[in-house]
């Protein structure tokens, strides 16, 4: 609400304002709900989803208009729900042709969409190997990438959307995730760090391969609070980066020693993340992520982090707890006071 | 070697480990809500051996914490982690320990 928003500019973790959870006897339950409520502040409003659509509607019609042949579809975060606020909106241009990916046709587009009064701050990426026009959309001050003739990403937007469907809790530890990693530049994989598509992979292995899971015992929407610390510490202490591969096949997810990775053959022992592309069994989609000691060294700083605090806040009085967070030891939100998602 | 903390007596009075002190305890933590709790409506759990995968080797049929392969991972694991068999109810541990 209105009076709060002064509030909530100066604060670290605005999620917890009006929602204190301190009177939880288990820790493990607090956290559970501090996760609940980060997903719910994060999430985007009404308004947001609608500016967002006739954003995406505008520029649609701008590329139909500019090539008959051609369309304009969202993949990457925003097709998945998965992102966060202020995050990119990925687009690709697909046409019939098929021959929109030269650097004329980058120019072309881009000049359009600028007469079309729908980009501002545009910069063309012709020489990448996947080449790109990125810019901002005036209205909605969106910032948008669109690359071309590639069907890959919308393929695994598809993919994701049917892991959501299918696994409790996943969408939560992803954005708990990516905006852990993100405030410690550890999501670019242009600088190491782990894109999304290998950040869903890691969480969604990690949820079908927990014991309690496995076992149907719990339900995972119910044990986020465990089930964060739980992950940090497999990916932070305990997972062999040297030996052991993910590979989600077909939806079911298994490791794999590096060794019997026969599609990849020969892959190194070394200390790399490896997971097996669920479309091209020869492809590793995390090669990029070079970075992956650091990585390791964040999920183990955040494990250390987040018992130290509940070992802590289960020793202290009632009355001391009250208005702390456990999250807020490993999350930081900063930026526009934002309201929660109506429930 | 000369670590004084090693000739400290610690003891945990809430899990009985040797290992941590009690106000220290991951079972202050590691504390699942189960699906349900009433003996009637649950249902008998079975462990499917088959999904079990081992983050140190890889291989399928044991939890990480339980392989039997040198560790790959530099960073010790003292207290045991959620991927054990001693992360599981009484009943399933029987089964994944026979
Ligand atoms: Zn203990
Ligand atoms: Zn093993």
């Amino acid at each position: 609400s209105k009076d709060e928003d002064a509030n909530i500019l100066n604060m670290d973790f605005p999620w917890t304002i009006n929602r204190d959870h301190s009177k939880q006897k288990e820790i493990a339950d607090w956290l559970t709900l501090e996760i609940r409520d980060f997903v719910s502040y994060i999430s985007p409003n009404r308004k947001e989803i609608e500016l967002r659509n006739q954003t995406i509607g505008k520029l649609r019609d701008a590329v139909q208009h500019h090539w008959p042949d051609a369309n304009l579809h969202v993949f990457g975060s925003y097709a998945t729900d998965l992102y966060l606020p202020g995050s990119d909106i990925d687009c690709v241009v697909n046409s019939k042709a098929g021959d929109k990916q030269s650097r004329n046709c980058l120019y072309s587009l881009a000049s359009h969409l600028k007469k079309e009064g729908l980009a501002e701050d545009i910069e063309i990426i012709a020489k990448a190997r996947v080449p790109i026009i990125k810019f901002v959309e005036p209205l909605s001050k969106i910032h948008v990438d669109v690359s071309f003739e590639r069907t890959n990403g919308l393929e695994a937007a598809k993919l994701i959307r049917g892991w959501l469907d299918s696994t409790n809790g996943l969408r939560e530890l992803v954005l708990i995730v990516k905006q852990f990693l993100q405030a410690r530049r550890l999501n670019k994989v242009h600088t190491g760090g782990l894109g999304g598509f290998s950040i869903i992979c890691l969480v969604y292995s990690f949820l079908h391969l927990h014991p309690r899971i496995l076992a149907n015992e719990i339900n995972p929407i119910e044990n986020l609070g465990v089930l964060l610390i739980d992950f940090f510490e497999l990916y932070g202490k305990n997972f062999g980066y040297d030996h052991v591969a993910l590979s989600v096949m077909n939806g079911k997810a298994t490791y794999l020693p590096k060794s019997n990775w026969k599609e990849l053959h020969p892959i190194k022992s070394t200390f790399q993340l490896a997971i097996q592309d669920p479309g091209d069994a020869t492809n590793n989609i995390s090669r990029g992520s070079f970075n992956i000691r650091d990585i390791k060294k964040a999920f183990a700083g955040a494990f250390d982090l987040l018992t130290n605090r509940c070992f802590e806040l289960h020793r202290a009085k009632l009355k001391d707890r009250q208005g702390c967070s456990i999250l807020g030891n490993v999350i930081k939100y900063r930026g526009k006071a934002r309201d929660f998602r109506d429930e | 070697s000369q670590c004084p903390q090693k000739w400290k007596r610690i003891f945990c009075t809430r899990c009985n480990s040797k290992r941590h002190s009690r106000d220290r305890c991951p079972s202050v933590w590691r504390v699942y809500l189960l699906k349900d709790d009433r003996p009637k409506k649950r249902k008998k759990l079975i462990l499917p051996m088959h999904s079990i995968y081992c983050y140190n080797c890889g291989l399928k049929g044991h939890f990480g914490d339980d392989c039997d392969l040198r560790r790959s991972s530099r960073v010790p694991n003292e207290d045991g982690s959620a991927f054990s068999g001693d992360n599981l109810t009484n009943s399933l541990k029987k089964e994944y320990f026979q």
